[in-house]
């Protein structure tokens, strides 16, 4: 399919931003399934700099500084990609084989994936998250239908409030509250994931909003959005949507993938003065 | 000699012994300590070593929080016995640390570019991807001669076979070396004809080689490379050594927020505007160095830094990543790693360490509880040191579940018996104890490999059999004398000629952090000092005359006290005995207006200026404080209070003259001095006012006594103070330092220099107070009642206030302002 997507973020400061850096994620990222047609930021004011890079996951990063004061900052992303279908993986090996084989370790062949077994900034392993996937990976259970059973329940006994947590929320409270957004469920899949041994990464992009006819309406509209890549051995990265409880095909867009949202924030930033600052963020995917 | 040198000394076959081969008889390497200590009399083994503790006192030498308003000093613990070590085993400790060093930089450098280690299986991936010191960012960053550790250190320990161990290295950001020249620099002098005699090598060429190196490896740019040491501030536990250490290595002391980042480089925020930063050695871990690609929890440190790296524009030392290294789940690997990498054995081995990520190594753990150490594997996780032989069945059942649950977090660690050195100990100095010690030593690398400082930091136990050597516990440290076979030679590998266009004239590399605190120096000392005065003026009057005796200079007197703060309005009425309390506890208590709490505020910002400060200037301030503390502790007595100010006084005069004296005029010196001459023209105007306001025919020679202007008016009039000589010696008289126009005629003049050198800025120059000043009519104006002259006292206040709120806003303002995160879905 093909999209054009829109990422508008506009902060407003009430007292001046002397120097503003930025590292904005928003470029989406080249991938086998996915091309980009066009893309193109736009920053107001002007940036005094502004250099594209890949960062470490081999995601684009558009590095931008700002030294003279503002009082308003507003970074424009337009893109248009193409997304080619993804064929339903054939995962079905026991995943403590894939535990196993994360755990013993094989030198090259294993290391993007081990990338990604570990605690990482917001994800925290801890007893209980551990125990609430524990209840999808029955043993012997192939991966695949284990990590969608867990993609179905997360969807079922979860409830999407974008009031409940915000960016900083940590996954206990998550578990505890049973609400969140996108992004809670994803880095609470990824914890049961990881605490189980499997290679588990978060992915950043945005998902399309216009209901087919005949379709429930998909949550995450106007807003970038969130889902888990788990690894399946030799079947390879695949990727699930516990937000929508559904394995993630040509409607999502990919931007980048990291161990979790502090890896691929879509704007991450640091500015001296401002005093207190209004955020407002708009996305709108439209189909072509 | 003493027959009890050894009394209480443990001899034990469970321990090496550094000093004694056998009961009673000394190692060759100590022979000469040894006697020495032996005919030395038990009086002076006590003045040695109360020497000792009064230079660590004297030089402000901590180990936590200088001078901390609340919290306890804590002077550094510096035992007088150095360990000594001859020049044979030295090379073998030498040679080792140099290897090691050389392999964990080769190692810290694969896993940030290719990571072979790990494509090889020689590493497992949980020691690099799950260690939260592994910064992703910076991977890939080219660093310049392939080195990545610019400075380490290795803990050592011996066991009783004699033979040396590696427990820990230090790979981030290695404290200690600073102490370990201020141990060296005290002990030398305590020793200073056996220092010479046993030929014991210099540290002095190591520090030398650091700096050098760094400027050697920093990026060049045309300009003379500037390189600066980070620290995380004055409420850091080392702040003492990183403040010595700038001095000692002449590298500007800066903090995350006198730096910025534009353009992909680094700048220090000086008075004359950015400054090029070539190189960095940071004392601040390396995950609170940058907020925009690092830590997204803290907003400390200098935002783009690692940018800043990865173009190639500045120079890291050690590092950003080299945290990664401190990690004992790594001990077991590195006799492999060594082979591969280096081709040869390791040449000193590390404590027997077992990753309990591992299977094995966690079956044979689980067997062996009780006689092994249980540590965290990665040093983000601060989990205190378990020991086995403490758990009873249930503690070892609980460590068991913990270390099955996630075994990759822990490691264990055969107990290590340490050798013991012998300590003086200050309630029993003319009897040597055996304690436990340690060795830190040191390496940076060179253009021609790595160089270890002939020396280190001991450590030596608090108790008799203490595990665990840690100054945190308040352990002590000693020198460390490696002994040479030859002439001790004073060689640097990295001679730097200067040529004329090196040569520095002024203090370009300010910060104006440093400006800011030198400016509140100036003000805060004069202030003390003006308080002291009036304090003393004030205490006399209420002990040696009545209330009708003091009639006609009291009410000016009581006005400044209550103008000045020193006395609320409730006091009034107060009889003389609470009168005198009142003023007591003005001097020393620390909670209440008065010099003791000006004091404290004097401290604080003195200690943002240590490397800046000469050790004199220390020395006076560190008595002051300690005296008032002392004094505080009991009950003082007037006279003893009063005691108490004339030598304080007398400290500030020295304060004064080391200002005067002892420090280059440059712009620093310029804000330190109109710190001080707008404090005492705001005291003067204060002080004037008060007296005009008392009776016409007031007593005067408080006021002179005030302005320290007694002895000058005596010689000059040979009369009673009255009005006219008073006045225009204390405000017309540009010669009389303590006159209004001496600091109006100065504070231009500074004005006009700091504008000559920054450009224009400052709205209030002064202009219209020295006009006005030179339009005095003395005959008219300088008398009692006279509302031009009180008018003139308003305005020239006004002015003072008007100024400092200026030179705040064009010099100083950034300081304080914070850098912020935001985040953006």
């Amino acid at each position: 399919m093909r999209f054009q997507v829109r990422h508008e973020t506009a902060y407003r400061y009430e007292a001046p931003v002397v120097l503003s850096q930025q590292l904005l994620h928003l470029s989406p990222r080249p991938l086998p399934w996915q091309e980009r047609n066009s893309h193109a930021i736009e920053v107001d004011p002007r940036p005094a700099e502004s250099v594209e890079r890949l960062d470490y996951f081999g995601n684009p990063v558009t590095q931008i500084a700002l030294a003279v004061p503002h009082q308003s900052l507003a970074v424009r992303a337009r893109t248009e990609v193409t997304v080619a279908p993804r064929p339903r993986p054939p995962a079905a090996s026991p995943w403590e084989g894939l535990s196993e084989r994360l755990r013993a370790g094989g030198g090259a062949a294993l290391l993007e994936p081990e990338q990604f077994v570990f605690e990482s900034p917001r994800v925290e392993i801890f007893r209980d998250v551990a125990a609430y996937g524990a209840k999808s990976f029955t043993r012997g259970r192939g991966v695949l239908e284990a990590a969608l059973d867990l993609t179905r329940r997360i969807h079922a006994e979860f409830k999407f409030d974008p009031r409940a947590t915000s960016v900083s929320t940590p996954l206990r409270e998550v578990l505890q509250k049973r609400r969140g957004v996108c992004q809670d469920f994803a880095h609470l899949m990824i914890g049961c994931l990881r605490a189980l041994g499997l290679a588990a990464r978060y992915v950043s992009g945005y998902i399309l909003t216009t209901p087919p006819p005949g379709r429930p309406r998909l949550i995450g509209a106007d807003a970038s959005h969130a889902w888990v890549s788990l690894w399946c051995g030799d079947a390879g990265w695949v990727d699930l949507d516990p937000t929508n409880d559904c394995l993630v095909d040509d409607e999502h867009i990919t931007l980048a993938w990291g161990r979790d949202f502090s890896d691929v924030t879509p704007m991450r930033g640091v500015i001296l003065g401002g005093g207190e600052q209004e955020l407002e963020v708009r996305v709108t995917v439209t189909p072509l | 000699m003493p027959p009890d040198l050894l009394g209480t000394y443990a001899a034990t076959n469970a321990r090496y012994d550094e000093m004694l081969a056998a009961p009673q008889t000394p190692r060759a390497h100590w022979q000469r300590m040894f006697a020495q200590l032996a005919s030395t009399a038990p009086e002076a083994m006590r003045d040695r070593v109360q020497w000792v503790q009064r230079q660590v006192r004297d030089n402000g030498v901590t180990y936590n929080v200088y001078a901390d308003p609340e919290g306890a000093d804590r002077p550094w613990e510096l035992d007088m016995l150095p360990l000594i070590l001859p020049a044979g085993e030295w090379a073998g400790i030498e040679a080792a640390v140099r290897q090691r060093a050389t392999l964990l930089n080769r190692i810290l450098v694969d896993v940030y570019n290719e990571q072979r280690l790990l494509a090889e299986a020689l590493l497992p991936p949980a020691l690099v991807y799950g260690h939260a010191g592994y910064l992703r960012p910076c991977r890939g960053i080219k660093v310049p001669g392939d080195v990545m550790l610019h400075l380490y250190a290795a803990d050592l320990a011996r066991s009783p076979d004699g033979r040396w161990w590696v427990l820990d290295d230090r790979t981030q950001a290695p404290s200690g070396a600073g102490y370990a020249l201020e141990n060296r620099l005290i002990i030398s002098r305590l020793f200073a004809d056996l220092f010479g005699e046993l030929q014991v090598q210099r540290v002095a060429g190591f520090f030398a080689t650091l700096r050098d190196s760094l400027a050697h490896w920093a990026p060049a740019d045309g300009a003379a490379p500037l390189s600066v040491l980070l620290t995380p501030g004055p409420h850091n536990e080392t702040y003492f050594e990183h403040a010595y250490l700038a001095r000692y290595l002449g590298l500007p002391l800066v903090e995350g927020n006198d730096l910025t980042v534009r353009d992909g480089k680094v700048w220090l925020k000086t008075l004359s505007g950015l400054q090029r930063v070539h190189a960095i050695l940071r004392r601040l871990d390396e995950d609170y160095c940058d907020p925009l690609e690092l830590r997204s929890d803290s907003a400390l440190g200098i935002a783009g830094l690692v940018d800043a790296a990865r173009r190639g524009n500045v120079l890291v030392a050690n590092a950003l990543g080299s945290n990664l290294l401190e990690s004992g789940a790594l001990l077991g690997y590195l006799p492999k790693l060594c082979q591969r990498l280096l081709g040869e054995p390791l040449a000193m081995p590390s404590v027997a360490t077992w990753w309990c990520g591992e299977p094995a190594a966690l079956s044979q753990v689980l067997a062996n509880l009780g006689r092994v150490v249980i540590k965290g594997a990665f040093p983000q996780m601060r989990v205190e040191p378990m020991f086995g032989e403490d758990l009873d069945e249930r503690g070892r059942k609980r460590v068991a579940a913990m270390l099955t649950a996630r075994p990759q977090m822990y490691v264990a660690q055969e107990l290590v018996h340490l050798s013991q050195a012998p300590v003086c100990d200050r309630s029993q100095p003319q009897q040597l104890l055996a304690r436990a010690i340690g060795l830190r030593v040191y390496a940076c690398a060179s253009p021609e490999g790595y160089v270890v400082m002939p020396g280190g930091l001991t450590r030596a136990a608090t108790g008799p059999d203490a595990r665990v050597i840690s100054m945190q516990r308040g352990g002590s440290s000693k020198d460390t004398w490696v002994l040479s076979t030859g002439p001790v030679s004073s060689f640097s590998l990295l001679k730097r000629e200067f040529h004329a266009q090196d040569l520095v004239r002024t203090g370009l590399n300010l910060s104006s952090r440093v400006v800011e605190n030198l400016y509140w120096f100036g003000r805060h000392a004069e202030r003390c000092d003006d308080t002291a005065r009036l304090l003393r003026v004030a205490l006399v009057r209420v002990i040696e005359e009545t209330p009708a005796g003091r009639a006609r200079s009291w009410q000016g007197i009581s006005g400044l006290l209550r103008h000045v703060g020193l006395l609320d309005e409730d006091a009034a009425g107060a009889d003389d005995a609470a009168l005198a309390r009142l003023l007591r506890d003005a001097v020393v208590d620390d909670s209440r207006p008065g010099l003791a709490s000006g004091l404290k505020q004097l401290l604080r910002v003195a200690s943002q200026l240590r490397e800046r400060l000469s050790l004199d200037n220390w020395r006076t301030l560190n008595n002051v404080a300690r005296r008032l503390q002392r004094s505080r502790g009991r009950a003082l007595g007037i006279s003893d209070a009063l005691a108490e100010l004339d030598s304080d006084i007398a400290a500030f005069i020295t304060l004064a003259g080391f200002a005067l004296d002892g420090m280059t005029r440059d712009q620093g010196w310029r804000f330190l001095s109109m710190g001080r001459r707008i404090e005492r023209l705001q005291f003067l105007c204060g002080m004037l006012q008060q007296a005009l306001a008392g009776p016409a025919d007031g007593d005067l020679d408080w006021v002179l006594e005030l302005a320290d202007s007694s002895v000058t008016y005596r010689s000059r009039y040979m009369a009673r103070p009255q009005w006219l000589p008073v006045l225009d010696l204390l405000v017309r008289d540009v010669h009389n330092p303590r006159s209004i126009a001496f600091q109006l005629k100065g504070l231009h003049d500074f004005l006009s220099r700091i504008e000559d050198a920054y450009g224009e800025g400052i709205d209030e120059r002064l202009d219209a107070s020295v006009m006005a000043l030179e339009a005095i009519d003395p005959e008219a104006d300088l008398q009692h009642g006279s509302a031009r002259l009180a008018a003139l006292l308003d305005e020239w206040y006004a002015a003072s206030y008007r100024l400092s709120e200026q030179l705040g806003l064009r010099f100083f303002a950034h300081v304080g302002e914070v850098n912020r995160q935001t985040f953006a879905t």
